[in-house]
């Protein structure tokens, strides 16, 4: 394709998600947990992005909210360059056809009392005037697609196994067709083998369908292999965005650099590793300034970081640090 | 045997009988564990790594087959012949086991002062006042700040983080011996993974104890282990020094699992992958038990007659007989 800009496949400005958290006289709102703080970000057509954080980060609520499974407070998410946040519950059920996940957990996302033919013929039969032929057709060869067989779509969910649950929710997401996937953790529930299966298969289906995937997960090693660029996440904020090879050959923010370094290797002896103290503080509450100054190895004794906004600076082509981890160390 | 072993499994096996059929979940396996060193288990879910920790414990629900099941031996005695109040003696005190979910295995309706003085008054002979006295030294030992107000804390008021390191001041409250970890980061973030390693590590520095540390995860084994186990299907694959189990893996079984491993430092595209999946314990392959997942079964199908067992190939480092020659 040579220098053709690549298009956009959707566009997050400034999105924004506070669950407010009720109680006391009149069940009044108390406090809002902030899971989401203004984040923005691109994601070209045909990329995977990866997002990676602890949990707690908002990366769930963040990938949740692009597609309107949870409402966002602000913001606009661009997608054919409307805004989806204004679209009625009619026009965003035809969206939905275009947008697909895929869940953590393969034991829970798929109902124990369907056969597996009708959990993946749901969304045609919803979503498509297809007739009942063409719908059987389009399952059996989706289930071939996946690497299952034609037989097991009599059967029920709890007849397989972890890895061919997973195998039946990437079936059930891309008979649709989609354009955008939204794969949350879904080989972090699987064993090592079927783990390396499972990537496998989504990065052939990708190639194959010419598919856009925001990637969740929390496992640096399995974003290293699949992501073309990863965004790191820590409470609600963005705190960097690179393509793969910047961000694990040339990380800016000491929270990447931590996770980079204490992430458990085979061939690496972490002699020297900084280990993050303390644990990640609760959005309902959470730091002024640099949100990740009361982990930061950096931070100083004055407190400077709690003045400091947080926001993205680009320190080299595509490559954006938080402002106070970008100067940091 | 040798002098300084700890710890001697011989053969064992831990049969259950499930309706009509037997399910095989640990079958014939041995190793030695030596004084303060860390012996790694790992392998799949389903290859018999928690039932072998468990079988040591005495954990075990009542179904077991009667078969021959071998010999754990600790402190010239063989654990498995113990009756349950002799092994009460050893358990918690001796040999105790953190597990990989510390808010199920806490008991969310007691304090932790209640929690980890429990142990310590059963198996110390001490009174309540100095057993409290014992487990604040504990939650300050394994790192949670405050231990004088964190000692009448409930489960649900700690993090996963700290419920782990309070996991592991009451597995550690009676010094013992040996201490079993059963995924114990599992369930973590990463950074609070690191920060739980890192304290394991320093503990054991401390307190000198033997680890046996399960898991999955082959990056986690190479920062904390001196020996690994690879477990395939309730058999050993493979024993050997962790630094030759990765510099010089044998078993097919194992060269898959660290070429599959993902690894942050190499920047390939490539996926590798092994076909299948771990088959059923009730109804395992006949023979060489990985056959109908190696890459290099033959088509004749002769690993089917290929016995299980381990050979020496190298001093300290066991290869079990099929995997030995066949990639080569």
């Amino acid at each position: 394709m040579g220098l053709v800009v690549a298009t956009k496949m959707i566009e997050i400005r400034n999105l924004k998600k506070y669950f407010p958290l009720k109680g006391g006289f009149f069940n009044s709102k108390q406090a809002d947990v902030k899971a989401v703080e203004k984040v923005n970000f691109d994601i070209p057509e045909g990329e995977i992005l990866g997002l990676v954080g602890e949990s707690g980060s908002g990366k769930t609520t963040l990938g949740r909210s692009i597609i309107r499974l949870i409402e966002p407070s602000e913001g606009e998410i661009l997608y054919n360059n409307e805004n989806i946040l204004n679209f009625k519950e009619k026009d965003m059920r035809s969206l939905r056809k275009d947008f697909q996940i895929i869940f953590q957990d393969p034991y829970a996302s798929l109902d124990p009392r369907k056969k597996i033919f009708d959990i993946i013929a749901q969304g045609l039969k919803i979503h498509t005037g297809l007739n009942k032929q063409e719908i059987s057709n389009k399952v059996k060869s989706i289930i071939k697609e996946v690497g299952l067989q034609e037989e097991h779509l009599n059967r029920y969910p709890h007849e397989f196994s972890g890895g061919q649950r997973q195998r039946i929710g990437i079936a059930r997401a891309l008979v649709l067709e989609p354009k955008f996937i939204i794969a949350d953790e879904p080989v972090s529930a699987l064993d090592v083998t079927i783990q390396a299966q499972i990537l496998k298969l989504i990065l052939d289906l990708k190639e194959k369908y010419s598919l856009t995937i925001l990637f969740i997960s929390h496992d640096l090693s399995v974003i290293n292999q699949i992501a073309d660029r990863v965004m790191v996440m820590y409470l609600g904020h963005i705190v960097e965005v690179a393509s793969t090879k910047q961000l694990f050959s040339n990380p800016k923010h000491p929270y990447t650099k931590s996770l980079i370094a204490t992430a458990p290797q085979i061939f690496r002896k972490n002699e020297n590793k900084i280990v993050l103290k303390g644990d990640i503080p609760s959005p309902i509450n959470p730091p002024s300034g640099c949100v990740f100054r009361t982990r930061c190895p950096h931070a100083s004794p004055d407190g400077k970081e709690a003045k400091i906004e947080m926001g993205l600076i680009e320190v080299e082509p595509g490559h954006w640090v938080d402002r106070c981890g970008a100067n940091c160390s | 045997m040798k002098n300084d072993t700890l710890l001697s499994v011989k053969n064992l096996k831990t049969h259950f009988s499930v309706g009509n059929s037997v399910v095989k979940a640990v079958d014939g396996i041995s190793f030695d564990l030596e004084p303060g060193k860390t012996f790694a288990i790992v392998g799949e879910s389903g290859s018999g790594k928690s039932i072998t920790a468990l079988s040591i414990m005495g954990l075990l629900p009542n179904n077991l087959e009667s078969v021959d099941r071998g010999k754990i031996l600790f402190n010239n005695q063989d654990l498995l012949t113990l009756d349950e109040k002799e092994m009460r003696k050893i358990r918690g005190n001796s040999v105790s086991m953190i597990f990989q979910e510390p808010m199920t295995s806490l008991n969310p309706v007691y304090d932790l002062s209640f929690q980890i003085s429990e142990a310590i008054m059963l198996h110390q002979n001490k009174n309540k006042q100095e057993a409290r006295k014992i487990a604040i030294d504990m939650l300050d030992l394994v790192g949670i700040p405050e231990p004088q107000k964190r000692i009448d804390a409930f489960p649900h008021e700690l993090s996963g983080g700290m419920r782990q390191r309070a996991m592991i001041a009451m597995a550690l409250s009676c010094n013992p011996k040996i201490l079993i970890a059963d995924e114990p980061t599992t369930a973590l973030d990463v950074t609070i993974q690191a920060q739980i390693i890192e304290l394991m590590r320093d503990l054991q520095k401390k307190l000198g104890m033997a680890i046996i540390f399960i898991t999955h995860d082959l990056g986690v084994v190479a920062e904390i282990s001196d020996t690994v186990m690879v477990m395939y299907l309730g058999n050993t694959m493979e024993i050997a020094n962790t630094n030759k189990i990765f510099s010089n893996p044998k078993h097919p079984y194992t060269k898959s699992l660290i070429e599959i491993a993902p690894q942050i430092s190499e920047h390939k595209r490539e996926i590798k992958v092994l076909k299948g999946e771990i088959p059923s314990p009730m109804n395992p392959p006949s023979g060489c038990v990985f056959r109908t997942r190696c890459p290099h079964a033959s088509p004749d199908g002769k690993e089917a007659k290929i016995e299980m067992g381990l050979i020496e190939v190298e001093p300290g480092h066991w290869v079990d007989r099929c995997g030995v020659g066949c990639g080569n």
